[in-house]
């Protein structure tokens, strides 16, 4: 990611983290943008599901968390410049 | 009042001696959880747990934070490890100080009921079939739901 563009941190974790072969990554915002009109993480969902079927199915899983700035949060939640939105499975620890 | 997560060995005597202090309130419940050598289906020889370290940290806070003021305890501190395990190391402990046992208890089970569900931690086990990610069990979830009314 070139330095100056407004983007958002991806992070995803456990088997994830695994299938899909990535752990963090930059998104640009324009590209959100300019794919859906809300900036949510539904429109990150929707957006990283085009990078193929298996992003497709892991992301689309009914029980997948999605933690905005450490936070877990609905897909409703607005992403915005700096954000960092993590995808994850259910937790187990304990 | 606070929280660690580490990769190495819980030492209870050390966390017990600093939960407590100089002057124990009247009521102190601890709780330790090892890796147990076995699930409902098959053996497991180690465990590997990975974390989101910025987000357990604050969930870990908030949580004990949260129990503090339902619990009016004078102290608590909740433990979790990351990494690899062995069977029967530590995993995870937790201690509350509070007036009267009712509430020392309670705060212990709250931490525990809710870190599970919570915490970004993933387990993975490794037996005799190769290795696997734990999935979620809604007894847990039930257990949480306990404490999310009254």
């Amino acid at each position: 990611m070139a330095s100056g563009t407004v983007s958002i941190t991806i992070k995803l974790f456990s088997a994830l983290r695994e299938a899909l072969g990535e752990s963090e990554f930059e998104l640009a915002l324009a590209d959100i943008s300019e794919a859906s009109a809300q900036v949510d993480v539904a429109a990150v969902k929707a957006l990283l599901s085009r990078r193929g079927a298996e992003w497709k199915e892991a992301l689309n899983q009914p029980n997948l968390v999605h933690a905005l700035n450490h936070k877990v949060v609905f897909t409703d939640a607005a992403v915005s410049e700096g954000d960092e939105l993590a995808f994850f499975p259910p937790m187990t620890g304990g | 009042m606070s929280v660690g997560i580490q990769s190495e060995a819980i030492d209870i005597a050390a966390e017990y001696a600093q939960l407590v202090g100089d002057k124990p309130g009247a009521a102190v419940a601890t709780f330790t959880g090892y890796v147990r050598d076995h699930t409902d289906q098959h053996a497991v020889t180690e465990l590997e747990l990975e974390h989101y370290p910025e987000m357990a940290r604050k969930v870990l806070e908030d949580l004990g934070q949260s129990a503090a003021e339902r619990f009016g305890l004078s102290n608590w501190r909740i433990v979790h490890r990351f990494g690899r395990l062995a069977v029967s190391e530590t995993i995870v402990w937790v201690g509350a100080v509070a007036d009267h046992r009712g509430g020392a208890i309670d705060a212990c089970e709250l931490m525990m009921d809710t870190l599970k569900t919570d915490a970004p931690f993933w387990k993975r086990e490794q037996g005799p079939a190769g290795t696997q990610w734990v999935a979620s069990r809604d007894s847990d979830t039930q257990r949480r739901a306990r404490w999310q009314s009254g």
